[in-house]
């Protein structure tokens, strides 16, 4: 007992916090050096171009609309506590750069050279050969890869990924919220494509490990799907098939947009996701922009929000012309339609009175994927019947 | 059965249960592993094997064991300082303040690394220690320290803490999957540099606590025996609750919220190897690393998809809770 008592007094004053202190300094001088290396990271990608979209050759065209696509919506996650700046997402230039193997002051002021952004913002360097082991992380971009033609490809799905039919079999990794990062690691993938709504704690923890991750949002409006297709054809090398599957979509958007120029009358549309509640899709959603395309308003269009919930009275106040009901099968619509038909006072809405309550399919018309411009195309068709008799 | 002979049977099996469980984490998890094939891997390197056993499945285990030993000796200590068996970093609310301080830090876009750690361990350690202070004021009233009213506002200060933090969390866009490690805790993408982060500063806190030990022996004859025994009671007391606020807040700012670990863990090992303080210590630190190590085995087997840890200590360590707060009346 009296030999720490007399350490305590003679070690430090009869205060014990010199040992604290040395150790802190010790400790600090190990990690400070760290945050330095930081820095000069930060220093050497000043460089780095400064356009938050594709910074390749053929893409850049598309850079000035992308601009909005590119904002991080997911956040900017600082790394967990004591981590090494590894693939670190948002905030400022210097820790996110540190994902990018040792800049090249020269290489990067060359604007040809093989790097392109991701939806975070960061650097991805291209492979080399076209990745052969793709990880996808979400259903559309599971779509889009097997439009590529890159279905065989593809060895790591999501368990939501079952369009094409194909893809049910590919081997899942977890969820879109839950993916695992040890199933995703045995896999040995060259290529791990991410998607908003994926954690992105769990995409930085599959980075560290060593495998390159490139993330896509979603942008706004259905005019973002085709630059999206066209950054996952330039990370797996297949720009050219991806700009011919860009370029026929849009086209067909496009013909949609050009049949209903001049519209005399905009029927007011009400979306209606099958399930509990009424849930709607507002403002900032896609299908908003896709009925605007199709000649229609959505209601709900002032709701500054992707998903909305919806009241009731503001339906009836509404008075929606055509209802569309977003559902996976048959039978749930057919719910849909008798629970909106049997609600006492909705039956008094115009589009229930006219039968004009439809369906649409809830995984075509909820994923970020090219089903979308089929989505397009079908309620452009039930809303303006008239003007397609010669138009497509 | 002597009390020296009990005590090494108390450390010869949990050093055989550490490496059990040491051993059943390296071959649990979502992809199927033998030991076979580890035998196999130590004989030959592959590249994807490296990657899940070490540096997936070892750097996890050792982060449990890690924060358990730090989350446990933080609890004994507490339970010294406060002289009351129920106190935990979690009950007194250094927990819930620790997650606040390292969610405020993460919204913030604090992301300095100095005085040793990550700008959110710092934050994670102020917050915890003004929150530990916080309740330590608010319970001594006229001098008089009573254990209902520092545990009743431990809890109460930390569901505050919670709150703020859950509030902070909802403002993100990202927020569910963040809530739910900040509130619950997990280990599910544990990494080398997390446990970097805390080995040194847990090695650093265990030396003093073990070399305070004495005095903490002192002080539980209460502050005035232990003053008049030469024990530089204030200073002493200082260091204790610093050190006991260091290790919760870091094990928070890597692990999130796992509760209970330090209140339970040492109650065991007191029953086990006695009350004294530097053995205590040591005991609490691997014990606590053992247990969490078989928690996290459990979060991750349980379920198809992963549970929190916190869900498996609080299934654990609240009935156990209520027992000792009934026990006591």
């Amino acid at each position: 007992m009296t030999g720490s008592r007399a350490r305590l007094r003679m070690g430090a004053g009869r205060s014990p916090l010199l040992p604290i202190l040395a150790a802190a300094l010790i400790i600090t001088a190990g990690h400070l050096s760290i945050a330095d290396a930081t820095i000069r990271g930060h220093v050497t990608s000043v460089h780095v171009p400064e356009s938050p979209a594709l910074a390749v050759g053929e893409a850049r065209r598309e850079a000035a609309k992308d601009v909005a696509l590119t904002t991080p919506v997911a956040g900017g996650d600082p790394p967990q506590a004591g981590g090494p700046p590894g693939l670190v997402p948002g905030g400022a230039g210097g820790l996110r750069a540190m994902s990018f193997a040792k800049p090249n002051r020269g290489l990067l002021q060359d604007r040809q050279t093989s790097f392109i952004r991701d939806d975070l913002g960061r650097p991805f360097v291209l492979p080399d050969t076209a990745p052969e082991r793709i990880v996808s992380l979400a259903p559309n971009v599971t779509e889009i890869l097997f439009a590529l033609g890159l279905g065989d490809r593809v060895v790591g799905v999501t368990r939501f990924c079952d369009h094409p039919p194909a893809a049910k079999s590919i081997p899942k990794v977890g969820g879109l919220v839950d993916p695992n990062v040890e199933i995703v690691r045995s896999l040995d993938p060259d290529l791990v494509i991410g998607f908003r709504g994926n954690p992105l704690r769990v995409l930085d923890r599959i980075g560290k490990l060593g495998l390159p991750v490139f993330v896509l949002d979603i942008g706004q409006g259905l005019e973002a799907l085709f630059p999206l297709i066209e950054k996952i054809g330039a990370v797996t090398l297949a720009g050219e098939r991806a700009g011919r599957l860009a370029t026929g979509l849009r086209e067909r958007a496009e013909a949609v947009g050009a049949a209903m120029t001049g519209v005399g009358r905009r029927p007011r549309v009400f979306v209606l996701l099958y399930g509990q509640g009424l849930w709607t899709s507002g403002g900032e959603s896609y299908l908003d922009d896709l009925i605007d395309r199709a000649g229609a308003d959505n209601v709900a269009s002032a709701l500054p929000k992707k998903w909305a919930l919806y009241k009731r009275e503001q339906i009836l106040k509404d008075d929606p012309e055509a209802v569309f009901v977003l559902s996976k099968t048959e039978e749930d619509f057919a719910r849909a339609r008798d629970w909106l038909e049997r609600q006492s006072r909705l039956e008094s809405v115009a589009a229930v009175r006219a039968g004009r309550v439809h369906r649409l399919d809830e995984d075509a018309a909820s994923r970020f994927g090219p089903r979308l411009v089929d989505v397009l195309e079908r309620m452009a068709r039930l809303l303006h019947p008239e003007r397609f008799g010669e138009a497509l | 059965m002597n009390a020296g002979n009990q005590r090494r049977v108390f450390w010869a099996l949990l050093v055989v249960l550490a490496l059990g469980g040491f051993l059943l984490s390296l071959l649990t998890g979502p992809v199927k592993t033998t030991f076979g094939d580890l035998v196999d891997f130590i004989r030959q390197y592959d590249r994807v094997q490296a990657a899940i056993f070490l540096d997936l499945r070892l750097s996890r285990a050792v982060l449990a064991f890690l924060v358990g030993a730090a989350l446990s000796l933080s609890g004994a200590i507490l339970q010294g300082y406060f002289r009351n068996p129920m106190a935990d970093p979690f009950v007194v609310g250094v927990s819930s303040g620790a997650a606040l301080g390292a969610v405020a830090a993460l919204s913030l876009g604090i992301r300095f690394a100095a005085f040793g750690f990550s700008g959110q361990g710092l934050m994670a350690f102020a917050s915890g220690l003004g929150i530990v202070s916080l309740v330590y004021l608010l319970s001594l009233r006229r001098g008089d320290f009573r254990v209902e009213t520092l545990l009743l506002t431990g809890i109460a200060a930390g569901a505050l803490a919670s709150a703020l933090t859950s509030f902070l969390l909802f403002m993100r866009s990202d927020s569910f999957d963040q809530a739910v490690f900040w509130l619950l805790g997990s280990f599910q993408l544990a990494e080398w540099p997390q446990v970097g982060a805390v080995a040194p500063w847990f090695a650093l806190g265990l030396l003093l606590a073990v070399w305070l030990a004495r005095d903490m022996n002192l002080l539980a004859l209460g502050d005035e025996a232990a003053r008049a025994l030469g024990c530089p009671v204030a200073t002493v007391r200082k260091v204790f609750l610093g050190v006991a606020t260091l290790l919760a807040a870091l094990s928070v700012s890597v692990s999130g919220i796992i509760g209970f670990v330090g209140l339970v863990v040492p109650h065991w090992v007191r029953l086990l190897i006695g009350p004294e303080h530097r053995r205590l210590f040591a005991g609490a630190s691997l014990a606590g690393g053992t247990f969490l190590l078989y928690c996290d085995l459990l979060a991750r087997t349980l379920l198809p998809s992963e549970l929190p840890i916190g869900v498996i200590t609080a299934a654990v360590g609240a009935p156990f809770f209520l027992y000792l707060l009934h026990r006591k009346r």
